[in-house]
């Protein structure tokens, strides 16, 4: 299938830097985030969260708190252990599921776990009323390494299960042995990519209102997914799923950590039903690092053979994931991500990779923007450079050497995807002709007689996107769009896509508009409201308008037919067209608008044949296969030799994410996806101590680059539509982070090779540069 | 991220403030930058607060008698962008330019940021440079110590209970004074890891004055007397810096934390107090 | 967290030895300590009130004493909890006979969790030297009375 759009207006708005129809409101703060919702009567809650990483609860004290005026209800773990577990969306062979009460029973796992909730009548005594409740602990062992968590003799997590292990998970394709033997260079790296937080801007809250009139639940959260959480909190708390209403406002950041089901989200429905009013929890700062979800924490041992002219034979790692104390909806499915990506852009096609998921006492990892694919990512594109330099080679030339070729797709990996389209040496090339490539390896040259430590850094980066065809992915993998026409004329299109940021209402309005011929101005995007919107699967996994998109692009063809019925009615003709917003007889010229067609299947006074009144149509759109976007990253540093500090000279990004339709909402995309990639490779890390103490716990210490940290970004785009959706879309919510590290990491690398550096592990600080340069390149 | 409840206070007069802090239970708050986080966080509860930004007599900047007078109330912007210290005082000016960031700046004060005594914090450097001098009013008057005496370890300082600092002294600095800050930031707060301030004065093509005044380092601000005296006398050549910074850490007792260890904190201070002497250096006519 | 270092308190070492499991002078040398009561053998409950700069908060815990080696070193260990979080330490202390009395060598390690551990990070190396560092001040003071 050839992509086609339908041109429809002489100035198609899809290509074009449309100004986001979202950012009025949230740039004049009146826009409606859960904090706030008011509504009469409403309580507030406070919930008590465990010191320690590993602890017996001997027992919980709440008289004093229940005591207390404007306390109206202390909940403890046994009070609603009747609640059903927090969810694993997840299954693998032979997975340890523990039992994730909403609060904790008789144990804690993770500093931060929550044990209580104090409900009170406004949010200052909920807050002073949560000290008043005193919990007897008796602390146990913690384990928040998970190498130290899989060694012989670590406190176990679980005590079911003494090993600390979740599972295993093998995967393999091709022939590894084979293409080990045949090797002429075999080299090994351990590679980690440290705990993040991903921190959004706003973090989780969440409203609960209960109707005991018509027995109804009303969720308002901060959440990615409405419509699967509906379904799984209905299941949670015991009620009919059309009885539960999941309502999403402004969203301020999801990257993943919101594509989750919480035990606070069901902790807030199961107090809004035992009171009967409506109950207001919005998680603090230091709650949501402790708490909601963080990403990534894998450490991985690769190993890469090779011929000695680069050609890449295969691929063997070893891939330990920090789980955290419990399976969080996706926990134990991210680093199975990372194995599907490991082939990055490369033709070789025998891999093996095997995976130990280790309990620890942590909070639990889950998707973070990438999530899996960044790991992935990393660990190729570090393993490339690694070989480059044995063999002293150009890492572009073999880059270039191992790319899969335009005329191979579609291609079918090692790991059993099989990649859409792509013209992988494009942004790679373009990229190389941006930085000047040549130039700067003089410059560089210069630069090393002159002592300085410059470095260039690439990373040629592939992605897996449009999650995904329904059978890989856990709840379904279709969205759905609905597009309404009023009688006026006016569109409402409704998404079962839930986008948070990703600037849908506008280009959904584009692909409307121009699908239309209507003014943009016409179209309004709603989602986020499990009682207004179809079913939708929601926004994760660069989805959004690669699902999304062509679920709308469908629905309004399917309106495109029934215009033209109800256009040649009106007309009386027998052989009309729609385009520019107007139906047009072939024979006479006359015409009829869009608001007169609508008009008249909204009256029905009179109906074509076999056609129903009404303008409306629902698209649910199955993928056939995901996206694989791909493109390349170009960073030039400059280290410090006395601080260690590390200067960002250049950054270029050419990112290829098929056809564009917003190029400016493209760019931001970008922009924030290098600069949580920048984040990974300077700055940020959750520390845990040795007993599970999160010691990064607030923004005094977990650095997030800010704006003055970022440089200036060169981005530019090639444009390879994919096969796969009518759009040609493929997704670019994940992108810059997913290209940004492991170049960032290659150029620092490349940087300090002169003292015989080959690998350096996340976040590249000062001290940690330092101490490489002070002992000679030893890391 | 809710403080517990407490008593709000405006007083007008310094007196008035005075009196509502006498009982001892009370806290003084200026730009709330350091306090009210400890407050939400309740590592702070102070059952009374009593706001300094009405009180009389704790703003301004002037100057008088070689001088020039920093009220406390003066937030780090105000002292960032005024004429007078940009110009009689730089190196004042440029330290708390690279306070934190614009917000914080916008709020913060000189005189909660010398009350707070954080060991990291920027002003500390360069009034120990300066040889500032506080002043601070009491229930029996008001009395005037030097920064050195002041800063006495960790958050710790010579301000005893129930007193307010009214303002801050520093020299006017005579035409030909070459100064200087640097600072290695930590990248999650933007406190510093370690920051130095110096100022250099020449005689004939010797350093006949030197001030190094270093930040982040040990438990308090202190002045690197070694580094002073290593330089006095030399042209200031390179190998003269050199020389003198590597004992701009000794017989401290080196922080260490997350961001950076004890020996990485000592190296860094010969390292930024290398550079800013060197700037010092060659700003000095 | 490891912490160490060594103090000279102006005694003798058999009295500074008893000096520093006294519960009387304990009491008025740890600082912001409120009360220390025996409760068992060589065991005291403790409550004190931690105020450093605008930060402050009330801590309940106790103090052991073990593994005494009469005059040369003995164990002390410390754990107490309040709303800021919770710490625990367990050092050995050792004592030598020196010109201006007997020098305190310790070598310790120190566990801080809660609200304390995981935002006062910075700050928690500087302020565990600074309560050493009063407390032999105090104790200094205590000798010489
Ligand atoms: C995000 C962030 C980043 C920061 N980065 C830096 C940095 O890079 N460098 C740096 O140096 N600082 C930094 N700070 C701290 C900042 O400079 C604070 O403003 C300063 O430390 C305290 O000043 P304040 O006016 O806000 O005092 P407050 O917070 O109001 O008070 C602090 C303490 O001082 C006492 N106090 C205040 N005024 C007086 C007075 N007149 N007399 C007696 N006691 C008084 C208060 O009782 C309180 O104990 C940062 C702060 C934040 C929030």
């Amino acid at each position: 299938m050839t992509p086609t759009i339908t041109r429809t207006k002489a100035e198609p708005l899809i290509g074009k830097r449309v100004k986001r129809r979202e950012d009025p409101r949230l740039i004049t703060g009146t826009a409606t985030y859960v904090d706030d919702i008011q509504m009469p009567g409403m309580h507030h809650a406070c919930i008590i969260r465990s010191p320690h990483a590993a602890a017996r609860i001997r027992g919980i004290n709440v008289s004093a708190a229940k005591e207390t005026p404007g306390v109206v209800a202390v909940f403890t773990g046994e009070d609603a252990k009747g609640v059903g577990p927090v969810p694993c969306g997840a299954s693998l062979p032979g997975l340890r599921v523990p039992h994730h009460y909403i609060l904790a029973l008789d144990r804690v796992y993770f500093a931060g776990h929550p044990v209580a909730v104090v409900v009170a009548t406004d949010k200052y005594i909920a807050r002073d009323a949560a000290d008043l409740v005193e919990v007897d602990y008796e602390e146990l062992p913690a384990v928040a390494d998970p190498e130290k968590a899989i060694a012989e003799g670590a406190p176990a997590v679980h005590p079911e299960w003494p090993d600390n292990v979740a599972f295993n998970f093998h995967q393999e394709g091709g022939d590894v042995n084979q293409a080990f033997a045949e090797a002429e260079v075999v080299l090994k790296q351990r590679i980690t990519s440290q705990r993040l937080i991903p921190t959004p801007m706003e973090t989780r809250g969440v409203v609960a209102e209960w109707k005991s009139g018509d027995k109804s639940l009303t969720v308002y959260s901060s959440t990615q997914i409405p419509h699967l959480l509906r379904t799984l909190l209905a299941g949670m708390l015991g009620l009919p799923e059309h009885k539960t209403r999941v309502v999403t406002p402004e969203v301020g950041g999801g990257f993943g950590c919101k594509l989750n089901v919480y035990a606070e989200e069901a902790l807030m429905g199961f107090v809004a039903m035992k009171i009967g009013k409506p109950v207001k929890w919005i998680e603090s700062r230091r709650e949501n690092y402790l708490c909601t979800i963080h990403g990534r924490g894998h450490v991985d041992y690769f190993e890469i053979a090779a011929k000695r002219d680069g050609t890449i034979l295969g691929l063997k790692l070893k891939l330990i994931q920090d789980l955290g104390a419990y399976h969080q909806l996706l926990t134990p499915a991210i680093p199975t991500l990372s194995v599907l990506m490991m082939p990055g852009l490369y033709r070789f096609r025998n891999i093996s990779a095997d995976i130990v998921g280790a309990f620890t006492n942590c909070v639990p990892t889950d998707a973070y923007r990438g999530a899996g694919r960044p790991e992935a990512t990393h660990g190729i594109e570090r393993m490339v450079d690694i070989l480059a330099a044995e063999l002293n080679m150009d890492p572009a030339e073999i880059r270039m050497k191992n790319f899969i070729k335009p005329d191979e797709f579609p291609f079918a990996t090692a790991t059993g995807l099989t990649y859409d389209s792509g013209e992988y040496d494009k942004p790679l090339r373009h990229a190389l002709e941006v930085a000047g490539y040549q130039k700067l390896r003089a410059e560089q040259a210069q630069a090393r007689t002159d002592g300085r430590l410059m470095g260039i850094g690439l990373s040629t980066y592939g992605e897996i996107c449009a999650f995904g065809p329904s059978p890989a992915t856990p709840a379904g993998g279709w969205e759905s769009a609905t597009v309404k026409i009023e009688p006026s004329g006016k569109v409402t299109v409704m998404t079962g896509a839930s986008p948070h940021g990703q600037g849908e209402e506008t280009t959904f309005a584009q692909i409307a508009a121009d699908e239309l011929g209507v003014d943009i101005d016409d179209v309004v995007v709603l989602h986020g409201d499990t009682a207004v919107v179809q079913y939708g699967i929601g926004t994760f996994g660069s989805r959004g308008t690669a699902v999304g998109g062509p679920a709308l692009y469908y629905a309004l063809q399917e309106l495109k037919v029934k215009i033209k019925k109800f256009g040649a009615m009106l007309l009386d003709s027998d052989d009309v067209s729609f385009e520019d917003g107007v139906c047009t007889c072939n024979h006479s010229g006359r015409t009829c608008t869009l608001a007169e067609v609508s008009g008249a299947a909204h009256r029905a006074m009179k109906l074509p044949p076999d056609t129903p009144p009404g303008m409306q149509a629902t698209y649910f759109w199955e993928p056939p296969n995901f996206t694989f976007p791909f493109g390349a990253h170009l960073v030039v540093t400059e280290v410090d030799r006395d601080t260690g500090q590390i200067q960002i000279k250049r950054y270029v990004a050419v990112d290829d994410c098929g056809r564009i339709i917003n190029p400016m909402i493209v760019d931001g995309q970008v922009h924030g996806g290098v600069a949580q990639g920048l984040g990974q490779a300077l700055y940020e890390q959750a520390v845990y101590d040795e007993n599970g103490q999160l010691l990064s716990g607030e923004l005094t210490d977990y650095a997030i680059p800010k704006a003055t940290m970022m440089p200036w970004i060169e981005s530019a785009h090639t444009e390879t539509p994919s096969p796969v959706n009518p759009l040609g879309v493929k997704g670019v919510g994940e992108a810059g982070t997913i290209g940004c590290s492991p170049a960032v990491v290659n150029s620092v690398v490349d940087a300090l090779s002169g003292l015989g550096v080959r690998h350096l592990d996340m976040p590249l600080t000062p001290e940690k540069i330092w101490a490489v340069i002070q002992k000679g390149g030893q890391a | 991220m809710i403080a517990q409840d407490f008593n709000y206070s405006t007083p007008a007069t310094i007196e008035e403030a005075l009196g509502l802090i006498s009982g001892g239970e009370a806290k003084l708050l200026a730009g709330g930058m350091s306090l009210i986080p400890l407050m939400k966080l309740r590592l702070a509860a102070p059952g009374h607060v009593v706001d300094l930004s009405r009180v009389a007599g704790l703003s301004g900047i002037s100057e008088a008698g070689g001088a020039i007078r920093v009220g406390a109330m003066m937030t780090h912007y105000e002292v960032e962008s005024s004429a007078l210290v940009r110009a009689r005082c730089t190196l004042l000016a440029e330290t708390a330019a690279m306070i934190g960031d614009v917000q914080v700046r916008n709020r913060g004060t000189m005189g909660g940021a010398v009350a707070h005594a954080d060991p990291s914090a920027d002003y500390p450097a360069a009034l120990q440079a300066l040889e500032a001098r506080v002043t601070i009013a009491g229930a029996a008057g008001t009395r005037v110590v030097s920064v050195d005496e002041f800063f006495v370890d960790t958050f710790t300082t010579g301000l005893e209970p129930g007193e307010i600092i009214t303002g801050i002294e520093v020299p006017v600095e005579p035409e030909g004074t070459g100064v200087s800050y640097q600072k290695m930031l930590q990248p999650a707060s933007g406190f510093a890891i370690v920051g130095v301030a110096v100022r250099i004065r020449k005689e004939g093509g010797v350093i006949s004055f030197a001030r190094v005044g270093v930040t982040g380092l040990g438990s308090r601000a202190y002045r690197a007397a070694g580094v002073e005296e290593r330089l006095a006398g030399t042209a200031g050549s390179a190998s003269d810096i050199a020389n003198a910074a590597a004992v701009i850490a000794d017989g401290i007792d080196a922080n260490s934390d997350i961001h950076a260890s004890a020996a990485y904190r000592a190296q860094m201070a010969r390292v930024f107090g290398a550079r800013a002497i060197q700037a010092a250096v060659n700003r000095a006519a | 967290m490891k912490i160490s270092g060594s103090h000279t308190v102006a005694l003798g070492k058999e009295r500074a030895y008893e000096v520093l499991q006294d519960p009387a002078i304990l009491a008025r040398c740890i600082p912001g300590c409120e009360s220390l009561d025996r409760i068992g053998d060589d065991e005291y409950q403790m409550r004190m009130k931690m105020v450093l700069a605008a930060v402050s908060g009330q801590f309940a815990g106790k103090v052991r004493i073990a593994d005494q080696s009469p005059c040369d070193s003995f164990r002390l260990i410390v754990e107490g909890s309040g709303k800021a979080g919770f710490m625990k330490g367990e050092g050995l202390l050792r004592l030598s006979g020196i010109e201006e009395g007997t020098q305190v060598d310790f070598d310790g390690d120190v566990q801080v969790g809660g609200t304390i551990a995981s935002v006062g990070q910075r700050l928690i190396d500087a302020t565990a030297k600074l309560m050493i560092k009063r407390f032999f001040a105090k104790l200094a003071d205590s000798a010489v009375e």
